[in-house]
């Protein structure tokens, strides 16, 4: 069975996956960010006082997560273009990526603020503080310390998401699989070397979440 | 100081403040007691709008806390207030909640405020742990953070929520002490509390409340010496006798 693996066709096709690694890597990093400060946002105003702002994050977060992030996309790429809103098609894919992924993060910080005791709160109250002040001092360095274990989670989750990208014509390394199978028809050697890839990115995130744990969450527990 | 004037409160049908007038002056220590449930906490977190009021008026130095349109922001930045569970900032050292607020709130620069949080720290006795964590810190030591983040705010007034209540016993006297000192520089305060000890030495005047209603109203001598009222014997009997 070995023999018959290709592995000088995975060296010819290093350049690209090389290309589409970065690829990948960038537009899942911005996506990402974008994810993350939609998701503080959304939940700020989820649990905020203004009751219309709280209705539309519940709106935002309720229709993303019960939708397939294969129709948003396709609803981003076709049905955007039509209502004569045009971005390229890598813009599409990171602001698909970015608001799936934002309304998940909006539920995982949505959990970690309301893990944080209310004395807490109260206690901002008392010393003064409003509520974007306690927002930011007092609970979200807490909630987002507590959240980092499911905040990777749902990284890794995007990364792997990303890969729905190749079904827009970005490339990416799904994208270098399927180019390699059509060009040589060699589908075990395309795909196998895209998942590498795809673990590699695993494990930097693992690497790198483990890294803001140490700094971000509860010194005093080191 | 103070000043309560027909006082009503409920959390739903639970009538927890019932009629309660009180003026307390300047200078003054007022130890609230009373049975648990008798309303004695809620009456002291009304103070600051920690929870708000559905009928009379409370006035906290001429500024009128009942009023829903008044900003509260000025009013609670002038108020310390200690919790029976700390409270303090798990994520900060004990330097950092004590400057958190003075920065934020009062716009103190970072070294002005970082001064002040040192000498309240030493002025509770805690200079030796100024950089530590809430967590490496015993219950007193951490009562007393509280106490001076508390006090970096200039406060008019502090108030005090059961402070001893969740501390083992050998941690109790060194909160208590921090809080006579204070009484004897002067501050106003109200203090919600079980140690009857400290109320005879330091308070002014003792309110007695159960079931919402404030029964007795007296120097802490009379009322411990001579209760007016038959609720009020009883108390005192079951907590001097525990």
């Amino acid at each position: 069975m070995l023999e018959a693996f290709n592995f000088r066709v995975i060296l010819e096709y290093m350049p690209l996956y090389g290309q589409c690694f970065l690829a990948t890597l960038w537009m899942s990093g911005l996506a990402l960010l974008g994810a993350i400060l939609v998701g503080i946002v959304a939940c700020g105003m989820r649990l905020g006082q203004v009751r219309s702002l709280s209705v539309l994050a519940g709106i935002f977060i309720e229709s993303i997560r019960s939708t397939p992030l294969l129709v948003q996309l396709y609803f981003f790429y076709f049905g955007l273009p039509t209502l004569g809103i045009m971005f390229p098609e890598w813009v599409t894919g990171v602001i698909a990526l970015t608001l799936n992924s934002g309304a998940y993060y909006a539920e995982i910080i949505r959990s970690g603020i309301q893990s944080i005791d209310s004395g807490q709160t109260e206690a901002g109250i008392a010393s003064g503080m409003n509520y974007f002040q306690r927002m930011r001092y007092i609970i979200l360095p807490q909630a987002l310390g507590m959240t980092i274990r499911p905040m990777l989670g749902q990284a890794i989750v995007l990364v792997k998401d990303s890969s729905l990208l190749s079904l827009i014509s970005i490339l990416e390394l799904t994208r270098a699989g399927q180019l390699l199978t059509s060009d040589r028809f060699m589908p075990a050697e395309g795909f196998l070397t895209t998942a590498v890839f795809y673990l590699i990115l695993y494990y930097m995130l693992k690497w790198f979440s483990s890294w803001s744990e140490k700094r971000l969450i509860f010194r005093e527990a080191h | 100081m103070i000043s309560f004037k027909k006082v009503d409160k409920w959390f739903g049908d639970l009538h927890v403040l019932n009629d309660i007038n009180i003026e307390v002056a300047q200078g003054e220590v007022v130890v609230v007691c009373g049975p648990s449930g008798s309303g004695k906490s809620t009456l002291i977190r009304c103070i600051n709008r920690l929870e708000p009021i559905q009928k009379g008026e409370i006035v906290v130095d001429n500024m009128a806390v009942h009023d829903k349109k008044i900003n509260m922001t000025k009013v609670r930045a002038d108020i310390g207030f200690v919790f029976q569970s700390f409270n303090l900032y798990p994520h900060m050292t004990a330097l950092e909640n004590t400057t958190i607020a003075p920065r934020k709130v009062k716009n103190m620069s970072k070294k002005e405020a970082e001064k002040l949080g040192r000498k309240m720290l030493t002025r509770v006795g805690l200079e030796d742990r100024i950089d530590h964590y809430p967590t490496q810190l015993s219950g007193g030591q951490q009562q007393r953070v509280a106490i001076a983040r508390g006090l970096c705010m200039n406060p008019k007034i502090m108030l005090f929520d059961e402070p001893t209540s969740a501390l083992d016993p050998e941690m109790i006297n060194e909160v208590l002490d921090v809080m006579r000192d204070l009484a004897k520089e002067g501050m106003t305060m109200m203090v919600v509390t079980h140690e009857m000890g400290f109320a005879r030495e330091v308070a002014s005047r003792v309110v007695f409340m159960d079931e919402g209603k404030i029964i007795e109203v007296a120097p802490p001598n009379d009322f411990f010496t001579n209760p007016q009222t038959e609720r009020g014997k009883y108390f005192l009997a079951s907590i001097l006798t525990h």
